[in-house]
């Protein structure tokens, strides 16, 4: 009985629970600035720790430690709280994810659903914070985000209810498991694949979306008058922001772990870093799009092409 | 609702402080005012205390990225005036660095471009083949920029052969990787969708603003001093103004790229035919009286210098028109309508040098005149400035 | 997307980045860089000092005695005092990674050494 407890401690803290997940984070962001480095004929972070492993940690560090501005026009209460509920809610998701075996720590049916609500509140704190801060740039940018929601996100959604028509279950624990003992999903819905690919790229604002917050038109959009705490807040979100899209990915369309409890964990972290290789690769093989070539995009090609998926999974059964 | 933007002095977009006032409407520029005056620098006030032989670096600090073309219209100017014949060897190296900068400066701009759009990727590469070049002119003049090459009477180092061997390697690179860029530049969708049809100055509207360079080139006029007015050895060797009609970005994109591998082909001719002899001529310290002009087709554009001197070693008047301050005009036209994030594309299109450009201009702040201040005035201004700040 | 060729190849390459601080470049033949004077040689004709674009050398004292002052703060590094040198007093060098701390530390004098007055 108390044993039983110690371990859903263990599994909640340490491992696959905050202490693994906050590591994943750093190590993703590691990984994903060292693939784009190498893809651009670079060296990437290098000096901290080995091959600079410890970069990402050294620049949160850096941050905390610097001054926190809060300008003096900004709306205080929601400028203050924002980069609070966003990390909150990008960590939150993630414990819906199943890492060792085919359940997660939280696992319910309908999971999916949460998660994807989760997914557009990120969206509309972004808008919320950018507009807080009034400055003239990040209000373009939350204006950008707002807009740049209502093209990814119904792609987005259509795209990832896919796989729950197929399994028949709204559960994620219970997709990868239908996947385990059926295909994948990747072979039976690649356009969903690709259509989910593209749309999480525009939701975790990388290179060729990163409209809202575009460095060389509006310096940095909706993140610009945030620094100190607050940036180092929002820099691990984003990171736990791509941590959570790779794990989409992996459980959705790429079967999930599977094996015992100590092969699982392996497998799946292999998955996600293939995921993670193909995210790094898109940012660095594309120049930034304007938001009305994303709105025009995704509403011509990306709702429709997703539409087709759910079509086919209907019409052809599998 | 307009929403009034600034862009710059200090934006991540420019590389120099200039200001722009947007003024927006759902995303769109309706107005536009630049304003210059914050990296103001006095190069030609400082003209009229040095000696010629020291204005030669002074003209090559003129500009980082241009300065061998600042330099050699300088020294032709100086040349005209002392009536100078120069030897055609030292024609010919001028022509062959001339052209190696025009390479490593269009190199700099697709880069740069490519970082207003976004694209990391591009700008990585584009830098990293421009390193080649700029090892080639480490290797004949010694040094990475502001070479020192071109001086009153010829140049001050010679190609020797076993050079033009190691050259030819870096050509055929460099040759390579522009063809690899033309590719890139007119496959990937990503960077047509950002270029075409943005930033448009049709024809009449460029000749009308006397819009000089790449950036006239690319609404179809075929505008070069080059070829309008050949210098030192232009007249000799042949070769195409490249020309294209798309009046947008993507034409000036397009007329760059084809200027380089232009470039390195008249590198090529250049060293096949260059002739033996000296490199340079002794030029005296002592210019006669008079006033002269040179012309010369910078990277940018059209460098114009206009010297007045007086008979002593040191020169009147130096005046300089850098090709940024053409085109400064055809700027704010190809701005109006332009999405909000398009504007550091367009801004980038025709490769500004506002350090360069910078004049200064004193304007009634009351009546909004310009007022023309003579050496006399300025003085009592300063005098009284000092006076008042003092209190002597 | 054009690009993917490119960049799959360079995922086998090494970088091209020079890690400056730690790898060091061989500056080529005939790099403008650092001067430095062979004084004994000068005979203080002071052509280096009216050709010198920034005004970095001075002369001090006259004649056969001059003292050379050179700052390197002001020196644009464009070696036309080589050039101009008629005894070839003054000699390029491959120093071109000048730091200083201070002021005082980029101005070099090149003294003549006493010479023991022979009787």
């Amino acid at each position: 009985m108390v044993s039983e407890e110690i371990w859903a401690l263990i599994q909640i803290f340490l491992f696959p629970g905050f202490f693994f997940l906050f590591f994943l984070a750093f190590f993703t962001e590691w990984v994903d600035r060292k693939i784009v480095a190498k893809f651009q004929n670079r060296y990437g972070p290098l000096h901290v720790g080995p091959k600079g492993v410890l970069q990402p940690i050294a620049d949160f560090i850096k941050l905390l430690s610097k001054e926190d501005i809060t300008p003096r026009m900004a709306d205080k209460v929601p400028f203050n709280l924002m980069p609070v509920l966003l990390l909150s809610l990008a960590i939150t998701p993630l414990f819906c994810i199943p890492i060792v075996g085919s359940n997660a720590l939280v696992s319910f049916e309908g999971d999916l659903i949460v998660i994807m609500f989760i997914m557009s509140l990120i969206a509309v704190l972004v808008f919320i914070g950018g507009w807080a801060s009034t400055n003239r740039f990040s209000t373009i940018g939350s204006i950008r985000a707002g807009l740049q929601l209502f093209a990814y996100e119904i792609p987005m959604n259509l795209a990832m209810i896919g796989p729950a028509i197929a399994a028949g279950s709204l559960s994620i624990s219970k997709i990868v498991d239908w996947q385990i003992h059926g295909f994948w999903n990747l072979f039976i819905q690649p356009v969903g694949f690709a259509v989910l690919t593209i749309s999480l790229m525009a939701h975790l604002q990388r290179v060729p979306f990163d409209i809202p917050e575009a460095e060389s038109e509006i310096v940095s959009g909706w993140i610009v008058e945030f620094s100190g705490k607050k940036l180092a807040l929002i820099r691990l979100a984003k990171d736990f922001e791509f941590v959570l899209a790779s794990a989409l990915i992996v459980s959705l369309f790429l079967g999930g772990p599977y094996g015992p409890w100590y092969i699982s964990p392996i497998i799946y972290l292999a998955k996600f870093f293939i995921c993670v290789f193909i995210l790094s690769n898109l940012r660095a093989a594309f120049a930034r799009y304007r938001i009305d070539h994303l709105l025009a995009g995704a509403w011509k090609y990306l709702t429709p092409l997703a539409l087709l998926q759910i079509f086919l999974i209907k019409v052809l059964g599998v | 609702m307009t929403f009034e933007i600034p862009f710059g002095p200090q934006h991540p977009a420019l590389e120099e402080p200039i200001n722009f006032m947007f003024e927006i409407e759902e995303e769109r520029v309706v107005n536009v005012k630049p304003r210059l005056g914050y990296v103001h620098r006095g190069i030609e006030k400082i003209a009229e205390n040095r000696n010629y032989q020291q204005l030669v670096y002074l003209s090559e600090r003129i500009c980082g990225i241009c300065s061998f073309a600042h330099a050699l219209c300088y020294s032709q100017v100086v040349e005209e005036l002392l009536d100078l014949k120069i030897p055609e060897r030292a024609k010919f190296i001028r022509t062959i660095v001339a052209e190696m900068e025009r390479i490593q400066n269009h190199y700099l701009w697709l880069g740069l471009t490519a970082k207003e759009m976004g694209f990391e990727t591009l700008f990585m590469y584009a830098w990293r083949d421009r390193e080649t070049i700029i090892e080639m002119l480490d290797m004949i003049s010694g040094k990475r920029v502001n070479y020192g090459m071109s001086t009153i009477g010829g140049v001050r180092r010679d190609i020797p052969e076993p050079m033009i061997k190691r050259m030819e390697e870096s050509l055929n690179h460099l040759e390579a990787r522009a063809e690899y860029y033309t590719k890139v530049c007119t496959k990937d969708p990503s960077i047509l969708k950002r270029t075409v049809g943005i930033g448009i100055l049709r024809p009449r509207e460029a000749r009308a603003l006397c819009a000089v360079g790449p950036t006239a080139r690319a609404s179809g006029i075929p505008r070069d001093v080059r070829a309008d007015e050949p210098y030192a050895a232009y007249g000799e060797i042949p070769f195409k103004v490249v020309t294209y009609r798309g009046c947008d970005v993507a034409s000036r994109m397009y007329v760059r790229i084809d200027e380089i591998k232009e470039s390195i082909k008249i590198i090529r001719y250049a060293l096949k035919n260059m002739p033996e002899g000296p490199i340079r001529v002794k030029a005296p310290m002592r210019v006669p009286e008079g006033e002269a002009i040179s012309r010369v087709e910078a990277p940018r554009g059209e460098n114009l210098h206009f010297l007045k001197s007086n008979g002593t070693d040191k020169p009147e008047r130096w005046k300089i028109r850098a090709p940024t301050l053409a085109n400064l005009l055809s700027l704010c036209r190809m701005l109006m309508g332009v999405n909000l994030a398009d504007i550091p594309v367009v801004i980038a299109g025709i490769d500004p040098c506002i350090a360069c450009a910078e004049r200064i201009a004193l304007i009634d702040a009351k009546t909004k005149k310009l007022k023309v201040w003579e050496g006399k005035d300025l003085w009592r201004y300063a005098n009284e400035w000092y006076r008042k700040r003092y209190g002597l | 997307m054009a690009m993917e060729d490119d960049m799959f190849r360079n995922l086998k390459e090494k970088p091209v980045t020079i890690q400056f601080p730690y790898e060091h470049v061989e500056p080529v033949e005939g790099v403008r860089a650092k001067v430095s004077w062979d004084i004994d040689k000068c005979i203080g004709c002071r052509l280096c000092v009216t050709i010198c674009p920034g005004n970095a050398i001075q002369l001090v004292g006259r004649g056969r005695q001059a003292e050379i002052k050179y700052n390197v703060g002001r020196c644009i590094l464009c070696g036309e005092c080589v050039d101009v040198c008629p005894t070839k007093a003054i000699y390029a060098t491959k120093e071109f990674e000048i730091v200083f701390n201070n002021r005082r530390g980029m101005i070099t004098h090149f003294r003549r050494k006493k010479r023991k007055r022979t009787s």
